[in-house]
């Protein structure tokens, strides 16, 4: 209970006025019993203090309200109590607040007296009250009374159409009044008197409503959140005066620096008329907060660069300029003044991680101007600020708070300085002003707060800088360019920006790789000790020997060994087969896998008996011994298995008998002795070696995802070294497209699924820019999953720790756990999630107990996660599946997989054994872990041989080993170099069974490897191959649908600008509005799909869908991005090849070259030849005048911000149709030759062999 | 080889019915329908508004009262109502079941919702599982395998996409009439001509590839897109060749998609995804938020427009009883209003419509209370939805589908409404 203390206890610092009648809570620790808290109360919290506030002292406290309908109540004390005002009395109120988070349209009680129970006689019993009005982003000050009259309660509302802003600073308000006079209102805001407005009812001479009502702090209307007060309050005050204004002026004191201009802007009358809701409040403005010039350390600035200072640790909790001088985080060079992004923060091994933010950036140099009167162009997402020699010069204010319908029109006024001047793209704010140099140096410094706080439970926008620049035009010109301490000036226009941002990004990414490195090396010892470990385990561990080569059989290095062995031992089996018999695999085999093998194969077979082997067959089941008997119909169970009548006997079960036919077909291969091989009739001649051009290609499309470029041929032709293609493979493997070929496999492996609208369906984070960087970095494989299952870095930024969401997911790490089994352990567990999987022997605790080690903690199994066994048993026959686990059972973390490594192992080796993840990390990566490194080896040789050693990298229960000592050789050779990738890749690369000529009717690579089958390109190859071959630039909408970055970070990622296949993802168009299509990037993602690409990735996938459908060929030759592939532009490659080509006979060479990395036939060169020689002299148009339309104006764009306004649609319709079109053809080409050129890119991109490899 | 199995044997399988699949002797009870027209109505219909009206409320005043918007009226079945905005329809609801009892527990989140309705499951991290449109391809195919069995007139997504039954079981999409079907309508720039002689061009690559080799049948199925490309099917999509007054008796740009989709199923196409997103008539579509509200009854009336053009067609054409039209939303809407009159999401009461399709119609299925906030009789759940459809598509849903090797029941749990059979 609250102790008595004086009612009228007057505290604070100011002088006084009427002391003695002026009821005041100051919050200062003391109990009162005369005040009830209810609901969120919180008192003894920080109030404004020295030295900020010198008024009040060190420690003064205040009292915070969780705008939830927290109140303190104040009983009245009857008729005539200090609290009731009649007409004539006067009125003063004044109180600090310091408001949370402004909610536009809120009314927020900051004291009142009546009003407080909606549900009373008298719910409109308002005497009087202070409060604030939310419009726009400002807190309004706002006096409010009822009158009775004789049409009902009328409403006197005065409220001013300006105020603070959300800057979470301290404010004092106050207003006066003299009841019955109207004209006597009066309103303060930190001491400076505000105009306003009677609105609703208007101004009365009427006397309010008075009864015994007590007094509300911080709510009304029996606790109406959008009427409750959200923040800090101190120090109310309520005399029964006019205050003097002066003193109302004085009260108010801070030392911090001035945040408004001059003063709050007077606007005209409330613009706010009508109902007490947020309607009408466009005209109210946010007051533009003035920027001080910050103290700057000069002596850091080398000349000649731009330093740019990050500062992190600011935390500010509301969108303002920082008060006192921030520590410098991070700090690096740039050129000029321009910035599309900083560099990337790194964190443990070099993994992305997030800036602090919003954070501050500066940007500061020395720059020399000639004298004159020059003009200056500030651009920012953030506010920004631009100051030479101290004085700020110009500034633009912070974003608008989140709106979701903006209008299209905002957009028709824009911002165009004249020539070639480069509009705002979207989501900048700029400003220009004119500044005069008496020539020479200037200290230019640029500030900006990246980022925008939404609230402070810690919503934020993504910290994006946009186009974040200060460019100059020069007394006298048009031009502009960007700010620079450096002699060569970048030109500011779109051309010169393209060029500008393509360097810096160039630039930023060596900066990132070196952070990377960096980071990578402070863990460098532990590393270096799991090296040492593995060398020392490769030396304790027998090794797996290298066949002698057997004879005439062709060699490159030891691969070719064991597979020359492969096909030797193959051909002794095949000598024994009988001919003339039953053809096992033709005849027999297909029964057993239509109707056996489901149950009968794997780790778990039904009855333990296999099918899928003839070892299997003949050991048979736990019920009655061999299934089969060689030679002997009567006794092998598995034909009175078929035959039988019983229903608990007969084989297969479930009602679908053999028929007749088949049995017979059994009967007799029995009978001839059960003659079964290894494999089916397999080709053991092996082709030669593929031809120069043939490799090139090959290679090229399995290191980097895209044919060699014309230039690439002509120096491997001309190459006459004798290891020119050792050399050009390891020119591939460090080749940086590298990683942008095996990104994709890997997002597609590890089930990466972000998605740019709102994260749904089993969305990851976009952890893709990691995996992307860890290839680029050529990471050691076991570093690369190690670093993926700490799950470390910011899920928003593109770190593993993305790989730990699964949006709407009952139990993300159970999900992740059954990706780390297919990816990194070649164990299927996708049954049991949720029960003991039926043809595999994981069980749903051996996942869960993974997912409990990547949760660091016990995970609870879900009832949606769970089978009924009840439910199962229904149909009488035992159940296919069983649950071991029940509902609710709770597994702790701990590794599952003991025959594959110990715990041990993980106390030994792992960076902190005591954290689960690394301890999961370790026991997954050790070499003791032999099933890891080939896994790994396994799926590297799958993508280049076409099919895995272990055909299904993903499940080895349910897949044959075709050559496990090649598999385990290669596992070891990995583990050897240190995990790293490139030395196995480079082993099969170089081999001859890679480099084999391909067998075109071979529709799988046999597990001989004798030859290569023809591998279609991969969806990913085959779009990027279309646009590197043609020369055609990548071009498409920035992967978001919140381009001027409006929207909350945790809803809306952007995947930036794409330039290969790999960065698409789905454009999430399921709300199928017109207005959200991206319709170029759905363009090259219909292609994608069309070739087994998945725009959504919640579960992990290795093998796509490869198989021809109808689709591919229609998308590739009609669709929007066949177009753009093969209209002759001014920026498609075949235009300059066109424009240079000295005959058609070359012209045709060099496009099969480029397009098929092959010479024509002689019957090919004569057709497109002749083609291309028709018109082929007058092709080139003398007239290049390029049409340029005036006057100039910004394209419209489209965001999340404006989509529903009914214009949105309209411009996103005219972008898909312009997508569709396409660029227009050159000029410089005439027409009628132009399209044959364009028929023969469309013929050459469009033919099967483009596809294959 | 017959031209079916010709198609099958080449991957073609878009284009055509899956022999060991195709239905017949189907458990339990079995329609009779040969198509689906199914609608999309993206957003969430309020069933308050339009199939399942109540007490009128009032959504501007200052005490805002709860309820629908916009009176009722009479339909042809006795007793069952609509919203005044669904004349046309009313006068047909005898071919008609508005499922009033449609309930999940899905709100805050349309893909994810969209997703449920459009799969009939909740996601897992474990398969992607195939929609409405794909089950039916994948287990009916095309009644004319010369033409697509699942076509789309609407955005590509995940939702609407074959899953796990994989590319042959997926739609071709077209996102408006006017463009035509992607990758089959040739680009405006390319005349017939050219199209010949970039032919003729491609003809003369390579010579031929070995018979029954992935270029081969690559080859092949460019042959195979090169016909659909033609007119043969193209010819479906010219609304031009309809009667002006049956053009008119469907409305605008989704009267439209509605008289295409009858085409296409004339066509032979087995199920047909029409969305109804046109969303710039007020703002947000059917999702219809604060202002986004005040215009709702032109999309109302839009869609009766539509759907009676639709129903009035196929019964003169004699294919209502073989086309079962459905009309499907991710979620309804709640009677209470908000800050500006408009309404949010409800999952746990809502109607989805079926219509035609040779099912036994009464008008309405299923009893929600007095403001439509609970089911209280006959509730219908969406794998019971699916169940229903998949079964007047005389599609058996005792037969699993088969994820790779891991058999998925076709619906979760899901039993057809017996009533309407």
């Amino acid at each position: 209970m609250r102790k008595i203390l004086p009612f009228f206890f007057a505290l604070g610092c100011a002088s006084l006025v009427s002391a003695q009648t002026t009821p005041a809570f100051s919050f200062n620790g003391e109990a009162r019993e005369d005040l009830t808290p209810v609901g969120g109360v919180k008192m003894k919290q920080p109030g404004p203090r020295r030295p900020d506030y010198p008024r009040f002292d060190q420690k003064n406290l205040a009292a915070t309200f969780d705008g939830k309908g927290a109140h303190l109540v104040v009983k009245d004390t009857g008729e005539n109590s200090v609290f009731d005002f009649k007409n004539s009395d006067a009125i003063t109120l004044e109180a600090w607040v310091k408001p949370d988070g402004l909610r536009k349209g809120e009314n927020a009680y900051v004291i009142g007296k009546g009003r407080d129970d909606p549900k009373s006689a008298t719910p409109s019993n308002q005497n009087w009250a202070l409060r604030l009005r939310v419009l726009y982003d400002t807190a309004c000050l706002n006096f409010l009374f009822a009158t009775p009259s004789v049409k009902g309660i009328q409403w006197h509302r005065w409220t001013t159409p300006t105020g603070f802003a959300n800057d979470g600073r301290w404010h004092h308000v106050a207003v006066r009044y003299e009841f019955g006079k109207p004209e006597s209102i009066g309103g303060w805001i930190d001491g400076i008197e505000i105009k306003g407005s009677w609105d609703m009812d208007g101004p009365t001479t009427d006397a309010p409503v008075v009864d015994d009502a007590p007094v509300w702090i911080g709510s009304s209307m029996g606790g109406l959140a959008n009427s409750s007060f959200r923040g800090a309050i101190d120090d109310i005050r309520l005399h029964r005066t006019l205050v003097p204004s002066k003193e109302i002026a004085e009260r108010f004191a801070t030392t911090l620096p001035s945040v408004t201009k001059a003063e709050i802007a007077q606007v005209g009358a409330s613009p706010n008329a009508g109902n007490d809701s947020a309607s009408g409040v466009k005209t109210a403005k946010a007051p533009v907060v003035i920027r001080k010039a910050p103290k700057v350390d000069w002596t850091t600035v080398t000349h000649g660069q731009v330093r740019v200072e990050l500062c992190e640790d600011w935390k500010p909790t509301a969108n303002i300029w920082p008060e006192k001088a921030l520590t410098v985080t991070d700090s690096y060079a740039a050129p000029a003044f321009g910035f599309a992004r900083v560099p990337e923060k790194y964190v443990d091994t070099g993994v992305r991680d997030e800036r602090g933010h919003p954070y501050l950036l500066r940007a500061l140099a020395t720059v020399k101007l000639p004298a004159g009167k020059h003009r200056l162009l500030l651009r920012g997402r953030g506010a920004s600020a631009l100051f030479i020699d101290g004085n700020l010069q110009v500034q633009t204010p912070f974003p608008p708070a989140g709106t979701d319908n903006k209008p299209i029109k905002d957009q028709d006024s824009f911002l165009d300085l004249g020539g070639d001047f480069r509009f705002a793209p979207p989501g900048n704010r700029e400003a220009w002003v004119e500044f005069e140099s008496k020539g020479g140096e200037h200290r230019i410094s640029l500030e900006s707060v990246v980022g925008f706080i939404f609230n402070t439970k810690g919503a934020r926008r993504r910290p994006e800088l946009g186009e974040t620049i200060a460019a100059i035009s020069l007394a006298g010109r048009t031009d502009w360019q960007l700010l620079t301490p450096s002699a060569e000036s970048p030109n500011y226009n779109d051309a010169g920006w393209t060029a500008y941002a393509a360097e810096e990004e160039n630039r930023l990414g060596k900066i990132d790789a070196a952070a990377r490195a960096a980071a990578r090396a402070r863990q460098g010892d532990y590393w270096q000790k799991r090296r040492e470990a593995a060398q020392q385990w490769l030396a304790q561990t027998p090794e797996t020997p290298v066949p002698a080569l057997a004879a005439n059989f062709p060699a490159n290095n030891p691969i070719d060994h064991f597979i020359a062995q492969k096909v030797v031992a193959y051909q002794g089996q095949v000598k024994a087969v009988k001919t003339g018999g039953v053809d096992f695999y033709a005849k027999v085999f297909p029964i057993f896998e239509a109707n056996c093998l489901e149950c009968h194969q794997g780790g778990k077979p039904k009855g333990k008996l296999h099918l899928d082997t003839r070892a299997g067959a003949l050991k048979g089941g736990k019920s009655e011994g061999a299934a089969i008997v060689p030679g002997d119909t009567v006794k092998s169970p598995l034909l009175t298995r078929v035959r039988s009548n019983d229903p608990d006997e007969v084989m297969p079960p479930k009602s679908h008998r053999l028929t007749a036919t088949d049995i017979a077909t059994i009967e007799q291969w029995i009978k001839e002795g059960a003659v079964w091989p290894d494999y089916r009739t397999l080709p053991t001649t092996f082709n030669p070696l593929t031809e120069d051009l043939v490799f090139l290609r090959r290679v090229t499309l399995d290191t980097i995802g895209v044919p060699p470029s014309l230039a690439e041929i002509v120096a491997f032709t001309a190459d006459a070294s004798s290891d020119k293609r050792a050399k050009t493979i390891d020119r591939l493997l460090h080749d940086p497209r590298a990683a942008d070929h095996w990104t994709g496999y890997w997002q597609d492996v590890l089930a990466e699924n972000p998605n740019i609208l709102n994260p749904t369906l089993n969305n990851s984070g976009p952890f893709r820019w990691w995996i992307y960087e860890s290839l680029a970095d050529h990471k050691p494989l076991d570093l690369m999953v190690t670093e993926l299952l700490r799950l470390k870095g910011a899920a928003a930024a593109g770190g593993p720790a993305g790989f730990g969401i699964a949006s709407q997911n009952d139990v993300p790490m159970a999900a992740k756990a059954t990706i780390v089994t297919t990816a990194f352990l070649g164990m299927e567990t996708k049954c049991a999630r949720c029960h003991d999987a039926p043809a595999h022997t994981a069980k749903q605790e051996q996942v869960f107990a993974l997912a409990a080690l990547l949760a660091t903690k016990a995970v609870k199994v879900p009832l949606t996660s769970s089978v009924s066994m009840a439910k199962l048993r229904e149909g009488g026959r035992k159940p296919l599946i069983e649950v071991t686990l029940e509902p609710g059972a709770s597994v702790e973390p701990h590794w599952p997989f003991p025959e594959l490594s110990t715990e041990s192992v993980a106390d030994e080796l792992a960076l902190d054994p005591k954290d689960p993840r690394d301890r999961l990390a370790t026991l997954v990566t050790a070499p003791q872990n032999e099933r890891f490194a080939q896994v790994m080896a396994n799926r590297l040789w799958a993508r280049l041989m076409g099919r895995g050693l272990v055909e299904q990298p993903w499940d080895w229960e349910r897949s044959k080993n075709s050559h496990p000592e090649l598999l385990r050789w290669l596992g070891r050779e990995l583990v050897r170099s240190g995990y790293d990738a490139d030395h196995v890749l480079r082993l099969i690369l170089n081999s001859h069974a890679y480099q084999r000529a391909t067998e075109p009717t071979l529709r799988q690579t046999s597990p001989l490897f004798a030859s290569p089958a023809p591998r279609r390109l991969s969806a990913e190859q085959v779009v990027d191959s279309m646009f590197a071959t043609t020369g055609k630039p990548f071009r498409t909408e920035e992967a978001s649908l919140d381009i001027d970055s409006i929207r909350e970070q945790a809803n809306s990622v952007t995947l930036g600008q794409p330039r290969r296949a790999w960065m698409l993802t789905s454009t999430s168009n399921e709300r199928d509005r017109p207005a959200l299509a991206l319709p170029r990037i759905q363009a090259v993602c219909d292609v994608l799909a069309a070739f087994g690409w998945r725009a959504s990735r919640p579960d992990p996938v290795t093998d796509r869908e490869s198989a021809a459908n109808s689709l591919q060929p229609a998308i590739l030759s009609n669709g929007t991005m066949g177009t753009w592939v093969t209209r002759l532009s001014d920026d498609h490659g075949v235009t300059a090849m066109a424009l240079e080509a000295k005959s058609s006979d070359a012209l045709t060479d060099a496009l099969f070259l480029r397009l098929l990395s092959r010479h024509p036939t002689a019957a090919e060169q004569k057709k497109y030849s002749g083609y291309l020689g028709e018109g082929f002299a007058g092709r080139l148009l003398t007239s290049s005048s390029k049409a340029v339309a005036f006057p100039r104006k910004p394209d419209y764009y489209v965001s999340w911000s404006n989509h529903l306004n009914d214009r949105a649609t309209t411009v996103r319709m005219q972008q898909e149709a312009a997508a569709r079109r396409g660029d227009p053809p050159t000029n410089q080409l005439q027409d009628e030759w132009r399209r044959r050129a364009e028929d023969v890119v469309w013929a050459l991109v469009n033919s099967p062999e483009f596809l294959y490899n | 080889m017959d031209r079916r199995s010709f198609l099958t044997a080449l991957g073609l399988a878009p284009f055509a019915a899956s022999p060991l699949l195709a239905s017949s002797g189907a458990a339990g009870v079995k329609g009779k329908a040969e198509h689906c027209i199914f609608i999309w109505l993206g957003g969430g219909m309020s069933q308050a508004d339009t199939f399942d009206p109540k007490v009128l409320g009032d959504n501007k005043s200052t005490t805002k009262k709860r309820g629908s918007l916009y009176p009722s009226i009479e339909t042809s079945v006795s007793g069952v109502r609509l919203s005044e905005h669904l004349p046309r329809t009313a006068k047909l609801m005898e071919h008609v079941t508005a499922v009033r009892s449609v309930n999940h527990k899905v709100i805050d989140e349309h893909a994810f919702a969209t997703n449920l309705v459009h799969t009939g499951r909740m996601i897992s991290g474990n398969a992607i599982y195939p929609s409405i449109g794909s089950m039916i391809a994948h287990r009916r195919g095309a009644a004319d395998p010369s033409v697509p069995a699942y076509m789309l007139i609407g955005y590509p997504n995940v939702s609407r996409g074959p899953g796990f039954l994989g590319i042959k079981d997926g739609y071709i999409y077209l996102v408006d009439t006017e463009t035509g079907p992607n990758g089959f309508t040739t680009p405006s720039d390319v005349d017939p001509a050219q199209k010949i002689r970039r032919q003729e061009l491609l003809d003369a690559l390579g010579g031929t590839a070995p018979e029954g080799s992935a270029l081969a049948e690559y080859a092949q199925a460019q042959h195979e897109a090169f016909r659909l490309a033609g007119p043969s099917f193209m010819r479906h999509f010219d609304l031009k060749k309809e009667a002006a007054d049956t053009r008119l008796s469907y409305g605008g740009e989704f009267g439209q998609r509605c008289l295409l989709a009858r085409r296409l199923i004339q066509g032979g196409v087995r199920f047909v995804e029409v969305s109804h997103n046109l969303n710039f008539i007020n703002g947000a579509g059917w999702d219809a938020h604060n202002e986004a509200i005040d215009n709702q009854h032109i999309l109302i009336h839009e869609l009766d427009h539509a759907l009676a053009g639709l129903i009035e067609d196929l019964k003169r054409t004699g294919m209502l009883d073989k086309t079962l039209v459905v009309i499907a939303t991710e979620f309804g809407r709640p009677p209470e209003f908000d800050a500006k009159g408009g309404r949010g999401h409800q999952g746990t009461a809502f109607s989805m419509i079926l219509a035609g399709g040779g099912l036994k119609h009464c008008g309405a299925y299923g009893l929600t209370d007095d403001f439509s906030k609970t089911v209280v009789k006959d509730p219908v759940s969406i794998p019971d939805f699916h169940a229903t459809i998949l079964a007047a598509m005389q599609v058996d849903t005792s037969k699993d589908l088969m994820a790779g090797g891991r058999p998925v029941p076709i619906t979760d749990g899901g039993k057809p409404i017996a009533k309407l059979f």
